[in-house]
């Protein structure tokens, strides 16, 4: 049958929410349309209509406004206005306005009714809210995760293979296989009867079948060798040798092209495969003597952070997974230095702040981090504690951990110092907050112990937190500062639309979208003197108090894990192309779900700081 | 030549003299859109033909597009394609733009059964075209031959307000600049890729409504009779 106005038809197919319609509705649609064409300066929706109608931009653009005549959102091609249909998608928006000349689609909404009636996916684009979207973003993003993870491990072992295979012959001494394979540094070796695998031995056979039995390393190998050999063909997959490798508890597999031996596959090789595991790498850590070492392992970061991303990993996983490791090398690194300059004369703790403590890190970040001295500190004291703390933050900056450019590091005398200093410090910023202490929050109201004495640590906190908690001007200040990113409003075409209407082409994901809920986290925690540091953490809990509720506090989770996500997936692709990664996203690297997703986020943040300001204002916050 | 001279609601009248019966009689019997309508209250049928060639008395009618225009907005549901089979191969210059094939063509049905539909859509109505000549002189060719009589409509041509609109900016018009989809993206309008006598008739409607949005920007002060060709 030919299809009438398949122009119609495919722009439609094309762009949510029709994209969701089965092909015969979505061919019947064109003809229900109604089309109009607006000038350049007209009113939007066109004033004078008959009934009420939804309205799809087939070109030009459209501006909505609040009653203040603020930009609220800004359509184009493919932009639908729902706002007739008794649908909320504009919030605040009480008039429009077309800015270019625009063509319009028209379709009334009693057939939207009958659209979303019959079509359960086009139903949900209309029905669902906010922080259900969010929540299935969210879900979504994890399952491609896994998905992804499972496809590493759908490669061939063929390419996981080394080493030519290590072979010898069955008649050959038992001394003789040991030294072949002490030479060539491998744990297993494939003994031949020709051309014919005939068996093979471990490192584990010559201790137990050989050394612990008393059997003499004259003896030929056949003595000790292990037959009837569970092979895998090359073309095998990894996912099927690890499991053929589980069921039979063996740790190395012969791989074969047909009857020829082309390698050995250890249980190792697959790891290494799997993921430059976080766990791994804390291992490495410990084992690492020299500064050297641990910079190579802090090198092997940002592809352990491009793994995570790649596996099931979530935004908030990657983010302790990365911090977790910072706080391992800056434990070694403290070691290393005491290890040479002796034990610390007086008891203190090692602190660190901002991301770090908040356990969202990014194999990028910079690093924060403070001394905290036991009161009984002397004047001679200092220059051990000053070395120290050079040793280790000059360590951290050559593991890529770059210094702090504020200078918020236990190097600086001014954040090296002993718990009444401390105690000093904090009053003044609690009780008489200026935009200096502001500028510090994020570092010092983040803070975490990481090394040393906790209960220095623990004491220090719980006198913080008693100050600021129920702290109603102190709480005003925080609320004021975290007001002062904001995100963006959303998309328009490959820009990024912002509250002044101002157009940019990219978007710093990290200061307009993590920061500020990052920052409204902190007022909660801080003014319920809540313990978390983290920020889904202090979500959560602050939602169990009377500040938040419930709803926005897993609306804000869900934000700032979609937000996360996007970044981290953003820099994977930066390390993936071996680009610095930074936190600069462009409209166009966008889906128009992920447009649609981050405009939710964003949607709940200005929400939340609207909520903020409007009880900061009104000097109700307690 | 005394045509000209005479205001289409008498030839309309001369016309229906010559039919007795029929579709074109039909037609012809219901008066035409004065020219004082509104355009707010206009219905306008915007059509486009494809033919075999540019000759009214030798080449034929392949198919017809047409979508109404009411409360100046496009209604698709209107939109209507039909094609027409001819008792002749398709010459290959002509299948060249409007690429309907033989195969196609014979699928149609034949323009004397065609004819009736075409004028029932159109009595009382505007005929909106990109050059009317094509269609005009097509559809009168077609009345004359069919039911011996001649077809009138008032016609509101794009091509013609285009010029209009050139002519009154003082901007020289180059070869070219008048053809319909180089006039669209004047006004933003999108680019079609499909070229049927349908699609071609939406072009025009959507080009239509842009025009008279730059002329009228006050629509109450829009009327049939500043778009009328004759």
């Amino acid at each position: 049958m030919e299809i009438e106005l398949v122009e119609i038809r495919d722009f439609l197919a094309q762009r949510p929410p029709f994209d969701v319609l089965p092909e015969e509705q979505l061919n019947q649609l064109p003809k229900i349309l109604d089309i109009r064409y607006l000038r350049r300066g007209s009113d939007f929706p066109p004033p004078e209509s008959d009934q009420s109608y939804i309205y799809i931009l087939r070109s030009g653009a459209v501006e909505l406004l609040d009653e203040e005549d603020k930009l609220v959102e800004k359509l184009g091609e493919g932009g639908v206005y729902t706002t007739d249909c008794q649908l909320i998608d504009f919030g605040r928006a009480i008039r429009g306005i077309s800015t270019e000349d625009t063509l319009l689609y028209q379709l009334p909404c009693s057939h939207l009714k009958v659209l979303r009636q019959s079509e359960p996916a086009f139903d949900r684009h209309f029905s669902e809210s906010i922080r259900d979207r969010l929540k299935q973003a969210v879900r979504t993003l994890q399952d491609n995760g896994e998905n992804s993870s499972l496809a590493q491990m759908t490669v061939e072992v063929s390419h996981l293979l080394k080493k030519a295979p290590i072979t010898i012959g069955t008649n050959s001494t038992i001394r003789q296989a040991a030294q072949l394979m002490s030479e060539k540094n491998v744990s297993s070796v494939m003994l031949m009867s020709g051309d014919r695998l005939a068996g093979m031995i471990t490192d584990r056979d010559l201790r137990k079948r050989c050394v612990a039995a008393g059997l003499s390393p004259e003896e030929p190998v056949s003595a000790i060798m292990t037959t009837d050999l569970e092979t895998v063909q090359e073309n095998t997959l990894a996912i099927q040798a690890l499991m053929t490798m589980t069921r039979l508890h063996v740790h190395h597999l012969p791989v074969m092209r047909d009857a020829q031996v082309v390698g050995m596959l250890s249980a190792t090789d697959l790891a290494r495969h799997q993921t430059t595991n976080s766990a791994f790498l804390a291992t490495d850590v410990r084992k690492a003597e020299t500064l050297q070492d641990l910079a190579n392992v802090s090198a092997r970061l940002p592809e352990l952070q491009f793994q995570l991303a790649n596996s099931s990993a979530t935004a908030l996983h990657i983010g302790e997974a990365i911090s977790s490791i910072t706080d391992s090398l800056t434990v070694r690194l403290i070691e290393m230095a005491e290890a040479e300059l002796g034990p610390a004369p007086v008891p203190y703790v090692w602190m660190c702040g901002g991301s770090q403590a908040r356990g969202e890190q990014t194999s990028h970040s910079d690093q924060d981090n403070a001394l905290l001295i036991s009161d009984q500190m002397k004047p001679e004291h200092v220059a051990y504690f000053e070395t120290l703390a050079k040793r280790v933050t000059d360590g951290l900056n050559a593991c890529n951990f770059v210094y702090c450019p504020g200078d918020a590091m236990a190097s600086n005398d001014k954040w090296r110092q002993t718990l009444s200093a401390w105690r000093k410090y904090f009053n003044t910023w609690i009780n008489k907050p200026d935009p200096m202490s502001l500028m510090l929050s994020s570092i010092f109201f983040d803070l975490r112990p990481v090394h040393g004495d906790k209960e220095l640590f623990l004491e220090l906190q719980s006198e913080i937190l008693d100050k600021t908690r129920g702290n109603g001007i102190f709480t005003a200040f925080m609320a004021a500062n975290a007001l002062q990113h904001r995100p963006p409003l959303g998309f328009f075409r490959t820009f990024v639309l912002i509250h002044d209407g101002a157009h940019d082409d990219t978007f710093d994901i990290k200061h307009r979208g993590i920061v500020p809920i990052t920052d409204i986290a902190r007022v909660f925690a801080l003014s319920q003197g809540l313990k978390p540091v983290n920020t889904t953490e202090r979500l959560l809990a602050a939602a169990e108090t009377s500040i938040l509720s419930r709803e926005m506090g897993e609306n804000l989770v869900d934000a700032l894990e979609f937000i996360a996500s996007m970044r981290i997936n953003h820099q994977a692709e930066q390390i993936r192309k071996g680009i610095q990664p930074d936190n600069y996203l462009a409209p166009d690297e966008l889906s128009d779900l992920e447009r649609r997703h981050l405009k939710d986020a964003f949607r709940v943040i200005q929400d939340m700081q609207e909520t903020l300001e409007s009880r900061y204002q009104g000097g109700r916050f307690r | 030549m005394l045509q000209r001279f005479l205001s289409q609601e008498s030839l309309r009248k001369r016309a229906l003299n010559k039919v007795n019966q029929g579709a074109l009689h039909d037609y012809l019997s219901t008066p035409l859109t004065s020219k004082k309508v509104e355009c707010e209250e206009l219905v306008i049928v915007s059509l486009d033909l494809e033919t075999t060639g540019l000759d009214p008395k030798r080449d034929k009618i392949l198919s017809y597009g047409l979508v109404e225009i009411r409360h100046m907005m496009v209604k698709l549901e209107t939109s209507r394609h039909q094609l027409i089979a001819i008792d002749e191969e398709i010459p290959e210059e002509s299948a060249v733009i409007h690429h309907i094939t033989d195969d196609q063509a014979a699928t149609g049905i034949p323009l004397e059964e065609a004819l009736p539909e075409l004028l029932e859509r159109l009595a009382g109505k505007v005929m909106l075209v990109h050059y009317s000549a094509i269609e005009q002189n097509f559809i009168n060719a077609a009345c004359k031959k069919i039911y011996g009589a001649p077809f009138v409509i008032p016609i509101i041509d794009t091509l013609v307000l285009a010029r209009q609109l050139f002519e009154r900016r003082n901007h020289t018009i180059q070869a070219g600049n008048l053809r319909l989809f180089n006039l669209r993206p004047r006004y933003n309008l999108p680019n079609y890729k499909a070229h049927n006598a349908l699609s071609d008739a939406l072009a025009t409607a959507e080009l239509f409504l842009a025009m008279a949005s730059e002329m009228f920007p006050q629509p109450s002060k829009c009327q049939l009779s500043r778009f009328l060709t004759r």
